[in-house]
């Protein structure tokens, strides 16, 4: 299990850097923001305890909050994604849904990409209502989730099938 | 006892869960204030860290460019200076001169830009050692760009113009019909001014100005230009779409603007309350 932790850490690190270096820069359509570093929390492995999880969810957008200056959205749009992940990923992945290496294979692609939609729209639509906190935004809301959460949803399937462990 | 164990066992997932929001609800209530940023000082000092480098090696590619707006800006205040020293020599400003600048300017650059979220903050690479403090005006080459947040030993964060809970004191540039200048989210080109007055005559096209209302930038400092205003049905104020001069997705240098007589204003004020 330590081997999986120091790996998950190290790509951690890089997806992090990569996040705020790279796709907190980029400027599509006037207010692209998308967040790659959800991938994390979709490639963690199923079978892990959830408490941990939650933790390591909580530290994660925590860290990207203290970088990116976001006031807490990143944390809490990273626990609540923690915590719905279980219901998600039984949702969307089918009866393989506990298997180590269910985000990587043994289920169906169009399974796959439903549970990395929903992951990433749950925590776009978290993290923009947090960030508008108010009603009458609520159209801006829905705009700024459905654009960010099309082009996290393009940008961490492909990344996925990069960091896919080899056979 | 037993049961009152066995239920946090059982929902522990929960009870972290509802933990850790609560904990984000109060990060968020407590930075989102303008003036309660508690984390901000670690928060800058990390950011610095991680953005220097990658800014260093993007301004060596963009140095072309770069020196292009410079000699257009140098250009620009170039002539500013013609213009005052024209002035000085028509209207006699002999004690004004000798009672010293009220406002002075630091260069500064910004080593991370933001302007797709609600509240967006700026950094910088100036802080307290270069003489940069809290509540001090950031001004770009074409208008303005925000308000000096927190610093640190060498850096600063700036609370960008696009910042949902900041109001900026405007006025018209050929008029003294003064309003507030806010950003509602959305495009990162566009702000509103209200509170002007539907006796007062507006135009699409007029120049908005900084109103010198308050200690953080001075009296005429460029914003924007009207573009589309409406009368509202009820209400006696106008809703006013403004045109920003900044490009706020592009910026590199900026100007940190001070005031001399920031204490005896902040004093006034604070006697006042």
């Amino acid at each position: 299990m330590i081997p999986y932790y120091t790996r998950f850490f190290f790509i951690a690190m890089g997806v992090i850097l990569l996040q705020v270096l790279v796709f907190d820069q980029m400027n599509l359509f006037g207010y692209s923001n998308p967040s790659v570093y959800v991938l994390l929390l979709i490639i963690y492995r199923l079978d892990l305890d959830q408490f941990g999880f939650i933790i390591i969810a909580f530290f994660l957008g925590f860290f990207v909050d203290l970088i990116t200056q976001a006031a807490g959205a990143n944390s809490l749009a990273c626990v609540s994604i923690a915590f719905v992940r279980p219901l998600i990923s039984r949702f969307a992945l089918g009866t393989n849904y506990d298997q180590p290496n269910a985000v990587f294979t043994n289920t169906l692609l169009s399974n796959r990409l439903l549970y990395y939609l929903l992951m990433i729209v749950i925590h776009h639509l978290i993290y923009s209502f947090m960030a508008y906190f108010s009603i009458d935004h609520f159209g801006t809301i829905l705009l700024y989730t459905m654009v960010n959460s099309i082009l996290s949803w393009v940008l961490i399937t492909a990344s996925i099938s990069l960091l896919k462990p080899k056979k | 006892m037993q049961w009152i164990l066995n239920a946090i066992i059982r929902y522990k997932n929960f009870l972290l869960y509802l933990f850790f929001v609560v904990l984000s609800l109060y990060f968020s209530s407590t930075q989102s204030s303008f003036h309660q940023n508690r984390l901000s000082q670690t928060s800058i000092f990390i950011a610095g860290i991680i953005y220097q480098p990658f800014d260093q090696l993007n301004s060596y590619f963009n140095l072309v460019d770069e020196n292009k707006r410079l000699m257009s800006e140098n250009n620009t205040l170039k002539n500013l200076v013609l213009e005052k020293f024209n002035q000085s020599e028509l209207l006699d400003l002999e004690e004004e001169n000798l009672a010293g600048p009220k406002y002075w300017s630091l260069p500064a650059k910004i080593i991370r830009n933001s302007f797709t979220k609600s509240r967006n903050i700026l950094l910088i690479d100036k802080g307290k050692k270069d003489g940069v403090l809290d509540e001090m005006g950031v001004i770009g080459p074409r208008g303005i760009i925000g308000i000096i947040n927190q610093t640190s030993r060498n850096h600063a964060s700036v609370v960008s113009i696009l910042y949902q809970d900041l109001k900026i004191n405007a006025k018209f540039k050929n008029s003294n019909v003064f309003g507030s200048l806010y950003w509602e989210g959305g495009p990162p080109n566009q702000m509103h001014l209200e509170d002007i007055s539907i006796i007062n005559p507006v135009e699409v096209g007029d120049t908005i100005v900084t109103g010198g209302m308050s200690s953080y930038f001075p009296e005429g400092i460029p914003i924007g230009k009207i573009h589309s205003f409406e009368l509202p049905d009820n209400g006696g104020y106008y809703q006013i779409t403004i045109d920003l001069f900044t490009n706020m997705t592009d910026l590199n240098y900026v100007y940190v603007i001070g005031n001399n007589d920031r204490e005896e204003i902040n004093t006034l004020l604070e006697s006042k309350r």
